[in-house]
């Protein structure tokens, strides 16, 4: 009751004060700034040729940058780490989607005008190798680098399959959809070609020499 | 990216409110001293601006913890797992693919209720095992800026989306986290954690940009829609002036750092994020009786 006394006679002063200058102007002191759009997932971001890019579209890209660029030193240090052909083999393989993947990410998000780079790039995010693995895993040699090897990229593939999952079914833009889906194809016949190899070796371990 | 409706003639604007804020400064000033007077002579009329309001311009929310999840729907929106672990604080039912209705229809954790805005940080873990904050204040302040500046607040827009703090930080140079001990001011602040003595709280201190472009719910970096002030003022480039978010974490643990990280990595990476979904009414209220007046709210938006 008193403030409302008070109100009344800040509001009759800004009125006041208001109606001495420019009519357009007078709403515009106390009351806030104009209606807002909703905040849905189809905002007004920018539209490719090949359909308009929606923010899972472009998070989902931004962060296969983000990981493939995590995922690419473990796999490039396995021919200096390792002789078994079978496990270089593998990360042959998964390199070269890897840089694949890579490669119509930046297309797409050149195409959508947006950074490239993964606000949350750079820390510790799931599937993704920190710095200190990183150096423990190039510390590694023969059995042990197998063993983490395979852990990294058991969580990556995992992961990576995850995320493409979800950008399939909530993305929007037809090109990024397409990428999402070859990801959750060739990531999910990656992990198991993966556990069929640690399957193999865990049995040839098992055999008496 | 999401927009507001455009303002028309901001710049006008502002200087119209500029000195509108200074009218209101002037009568604010002429009601308080009205108000002893009144209370010297008890039964007269006129206006009671209170004698006891406490120059600060504040409004606050306390919300609990409500619940963890590896989403973050500003960051990776439609991405569920995408996220390192977050706690989320005010809105009970955030997840990857929340939106502005979503958080309007939500039940809220907070106090006021009617703050069922969303409110979530890079979950803290001790040994490995997390830790929730005992106390979450999100404090909206008028401050930083001149007082001009300050009467001019506008209210944040609904649904603007809004990201603070560096989760990318290498080291302490590149972050603003500020950490620091409840009851133990003799603990200095740092960037990185802090050792609290036992008996007092591990406390997080983040300000967000208080300095809006007009225009933006949302930005491509989640930040650039919004800029810290320069020189006392906001800058051309973000000219409306908005409360400056204060968020206050008080974690129930004490001792060695080096015990502690975050999702996100080193104390030094503490980051907000920030959905507001403020009934506009509410809002625009307590900018008005809180901010522009400087007078200092309690939790329903009126003078303590």
């Amino acid at each position: 009751m008193r403030r409302s006394t008070v109100s009344t006679v800040l509001v009759a002063g800004l009125l006041v004060a208001g109606c001495g200058t420019e009519p357009g102007d007078t709403t515009s002191t106390s009351t806030p700034p104009a209606t807002v759009r909703p905040a849905t997932g189809s905002a007004s971001t920018p539209t490719g040729t090949a359909g308009p890019f929606n923010p899972t579209d472009i998070a989902w890209l931004q962060l296969t940058v983000a990981m493939a660029e995590r995922l690419l030193p473990v796999l490039d240090s396995v021919p200096a780490r390792t002789k078994d052909p079978a496990w270089r083999r593998l990360a042959d393989q998964i390199a070269a989607t890897r840089r694949a993947d890579l490669a119509r990410a930046h297309r797409l998000l050149a195409e959508a005008a947006a950074p490239t780079t993964n606000p949350h790039e750079g820390h510790d995010m799931p599937g993704m190798v920190t710095a200190e693995q990183l150096t423990a895993l190039r510390a590694a040699t023969g059995e042990p680098f197998h063993r983490l090897l395979a852990e990294h990229l058991r969580a990556h593939l995992a992961q990576s399959v995850r995320v493409a999952t979800a950008a399939r079914r909530n993305g929007g833009q037809p090109a990024t959809v397409a990428l999402a889906a070859d990801v959750v194809r060739a990531d999910s016949a990656d992990l198991e070609r993966l556990d069929d190899l640690v399957a193999t070796r865990t049995s040839d371990d098992a055999q008496p020499a | 990216m999401d927009r507001a409706a455009p303002l028309s003639g901001i710049h006008r604007r502002l200087r119209l409110a500029t000195a509108i804020g200074a009218l209101l400064v002037l009568l604010g000033t002429y009601l308080v001293s009205a108000t002893d007077r009144a209370d010297a002579a008890p039964g007269q009329a006129g206006a009671d601006f209170g004698t006891n309001v406490i120059r600060v311009a504040e409004f606050p929310a306390d919300c609990t913890y409500s619940h963890r999840l590896p989403d973050d729907p500003i960051i990776f929106p439609g991405l569920p797992g995408a996220s390192h672990m977050h706690s989320f604080f005010g809105a009970t039912v955030t997840n990857a693919n929340t939106t502005l209705p979503d958080l309007v229809r939500s039940p809220t954790s907070c106090n006021p209720a009617v703050d069922v805005s969303s409110y979530w940080v890079p979950t803290l873990y001790r040994d490995n095992v997390p830790v929730e904050p005992a106390i979450a204040t999100f404090y909206y302040l008028g401050e930083g800026v001149r007082s001009d500046v300050v009467a001019n607040t506008q209210p944040f827009p609904q649904g603007l989306r809004l990201v603070a703090g560096n989760a990318k930080a290498t080291g302490p140079n590149d972050s603003i986290a500020r950490w620091s001990c409840l009851h133990a001011g003799q603990v200095p602040p740092s960037k990185d954690f802090v050792n609290c003595p036992s008996g007092t709280m591990l406390e997080s201190y983040l300000d967000f940009p208080q300095c809006w472009n007009g225009r933006d719910l949302d930005s491509p970096d989640h930040k650039s829609h919004l800029a810290y002030p320069v020189n006392q003022a906001c800058p051309s480039t973000h000219p409306v002036h908005v409360p400056k978010l204060r968020q206050v974490l008080r974690y129930p643990v004490t001792g060695d750092p080096s015990r502690f990280r975050l999702a996100s990595g080193p104390g030094y990476t503490m980051h907000g994020d920030f959905f507001n979904a403020w009934p506009v009414a509410e809002m625009a209220r307590r900018v008005q009786d809180c901010i522009r007046p400087v007078i200092k709210c309690g939790h329903d938006g009126r003078p303590i």
